[in-house]
């Protein structure tokens, strides 16, 4: 133990500098998601500050490590041998690092209406389970409500008909989901509650004056109108009858939460 | 293409959110370890069955370990002579029934508190009856592996009538041996050629002892060290699980998926087998469950969530250092049909 084969500490050392890399790495890659303002497309605003933190400290330990691996590089460095386990020695930092990399190098995107697809927005307005009214105010004038206001109102009350007439102003990205007539389009937002992995599609249909073919998927947009009860995808459901179909950018912050 | 970054995007934020959870449990786990005595506590066990179990199954409230730390803890609980009921309770509910699992929980079914609150209901009482299950193993050898068994036969735990001079002969014989929280850590030791000295020396080399003698530099420096290795160990078990977790939301086949997740039975069925393959660490898996949220059944959800930090491929692996292929088998047998009734009833009669 207390004389090691030279031939180990070499291998060793590399592990132990492996482990710095890969923990400061992850430890930039979380700051610089913040500082990029990229943070928003990965994770709830609520968690911010958790993650910042945390790219700190482990920056933090990662040169507390380097510096005590610089310091010591005279002497024998005697690694934990009899520490575990569940990975050969370096796979398990290679794979942290490998992912670190891979996080500098692909940006992460935006989900957009394949991914809402793929997701089952459809016009019986999945999704809408998970949206409790905790937003919701009795207040709000109609059209001040965002498009996740709405459904979450709808989802307190149903019925489509009580909302007959009221004003919409809201804004959300085009979906062209195969069952929906030629006449419609769907306006959706993603709503994340914790991650992106848990983003999930709302939204309603719209009734066009004209062909949709107009707006392509994914383009933003902020429609005005009124609502009306139509008869969507062999289903009674809120629609709104747009007046006015502006296209607008992506918003800084494309979710909702 | 685009399906590809979709799948990088929820696989890097499945990351993102649960690096913090990672961290927080890596660093609490390491400052216990330095700064715990834990043989007090192991002195005031109650030898109760049940209440032992009970009492096992909350430890994990002032120890918070993960699945990863809480065998080898578990192990040597029972190397010290707590009661089996203690340690196995202690073994199966540390890693749900702990404050950084159960705020990690929160953070992502903060809409749908009852999965937080059930979790740890669940995990308590499968624990704690598998616990007193075992409690009528009397003779602990046929469970157990031979080393741990010819360590007990040699080092009887000291009975509550001789209990003082069975403390002062534990705290002479522990005098140099390792601290019991160790999380993370896995001692090779279960060789034909174990002895106690041997593993003693083995862990001496590199454990911290709780005493307070050392200086706080070297108490940083094994902090840091600690965290390191768990950091590594832990970190790649969440890449593998995160990556599994995004490659089934881009890739598997959505009617697949609806089909399976709507199923009172074939939800938890589905979980089940994806709490025992994916081995995620109980601080991160509630972020995995949540990629699931809105396809499966909340019962399912929680049969994820509790079954899977008992009892997974990976823990599998590592209790094979206390048990026997065939108590763990009961083990995962018990706590199975357990996890399924309990969640069932919750597909069935609640949500």
């Amino acid at each position: 133990m207390t004389n090691p084969k030279p031939k180990s500490i070499i291998p060793n050392r590399l592990i132990s500098w492996l482990d710095v890399l890969a923990i400061t790495a992850w430890g930039i890659l979380l700051l610089r998601y913040w500082l990029t303002g990229k943070l928003n497309l990965l994770i709830h605003p609520n968690y911010f500050g958790l993650v910042i933190v945390t790219g700190i400290i482990l920056i933090f330990v990662g040169c507390l490590k380097a510096q005590e691996l610089w310091r010591r590089r005279q002497r024998d460095i005697v690694p934990n041998t009899q520490h575990i386990s569940l990975f050969a020695p370096g796979w398990g930092s290679c794979l942290l690092l490998t992912a670190a990399i891979l996080g500098f190098i692909i940006t992460p995107q935006v989900f957009a209406s394949d991914k809402a697809l793929q997701r089952g927005v459809t016009t019986d307005l999945l999704g809408t389970s998970r949206i409790k009214p905790q937003a919701f105010r009795a207040t709000v004038r109609p059209e001040e409500r965002s498009l996740v206001d709405w459904v979450r109102t709808l989802n307190v009350y149903p019925e489509p008909d009580s909302y007959t007439g009221q004003k919409v102003k809201v804004q959300g990205f085009v979906i062209h989901p195969p069952d929906l007539g030629k006449k419609y389009l769907f306006l959706a937002r993603f709503v994340l509650s914790c991650c992106a992995a848990d983003a999930y599609p709302v939204g309603l249909p719209v009734k066009l004056e004209k062909n949709q073919d107009r707006y392509s998927p994914d383009t933003w947009l902020e429609v005005e109108g009124q609502m009306i009860t139509e008869e969507v995808g062999g289903k009674r459901q809120l629609t709104i009858a747009a007046n006015s179909l502006k296209k607008i950018p992506q918003p800084q912050n494309p979710y909702s939460y | 293409m685009n399906q590809l970054n979709n799948g990088f995007t929820i696989f890097l934020s499945l990351l993102v959110e649960a690096m913090p959870f990672l961290l927080l449990g890596v660093l609490f786990s390491s400052v216990l370890l330095l700064f715990v005595d834990e043989r007090k506590l192991v002195e005031r066990m109650p030898r109760n069955p049940l209440l032992g179990a009970l009492v096992g199954s909350m430890i994990g409230f002032v120890f918070p370990v993960c699945e990863c730390g809480n065998v080898p803890v578990a192990r040597r609980l029972l190397m010290q002579g707590v009661p089996t009921p203690v340690a196995i309770g202690f073994l199966l509910a540390a890693p749900t029934i702990n404050p950084i699992v159960i705020w990690a929980t929160w953070s992502a079914f903060r809409d749908q508190p009852e999965i937080v609150v059930l979790r740890v209901v669940f995990s308590l009482s499968i624990a704690t009856i598998l616990g007193f299950v075992f409690s009528s193993q009397k003779d602990l050898s046929p469970i157990v592996q031979p080393a741990i068994a010819r360590y007990l036969k040699f080092n009887p735990p000291a009975k509550p009538a001789s209990k003082k001079r069975g403390n002062r002969y534990q705290i002479e014989q522990q005098a140099t041996a390792p601290s019991l929280l160790q999380s993370g850590t896995y001692i090779l030791g279960g060789k034909a050629g174990f002895s106690t000295r041997i593993e003693t020396n083995l862990i001496e080399a590199n454990t911290p002892n709780s005493s307070t003698r050392k200086p706080l530099a070297d108490k940083l420096r094994l902090l840091v060290d600690n965290s390191i290795q768990e950091l590594r160990e832990l970190g790649a078990v969440m890449i593998i699980g995160s990556a599994i977790a995004a490659a089934i939301q881009v890739l598997a086949p959505r009617d697949l998926i609806l089909s399976l997740g709507a199923g009172p039975i074939s939800s938890i069925v589905t979980m089940l087998i994806l709490a025992v393959v994916v081995s995620i660490c109980s601080t991160v898996d509630s972020f995995f469950a949540l990629s699931f949220a809105s396809t499966f059944s909340t019962g399912s959800l929680l049969a994820f969530l509790v079954f899977g930090p008992m009892i997974d491929i990976k823990s599998v692996g590592l209790m094979l250092s206390i048990f026997k292929p065939r108590t763990i088998f009961y083990l995962f047998v018990i706590a199975a049909q357990l996890t399924f009734l309990f969640t069932l009833f919750i597909n069935l009669h609640v949500l």
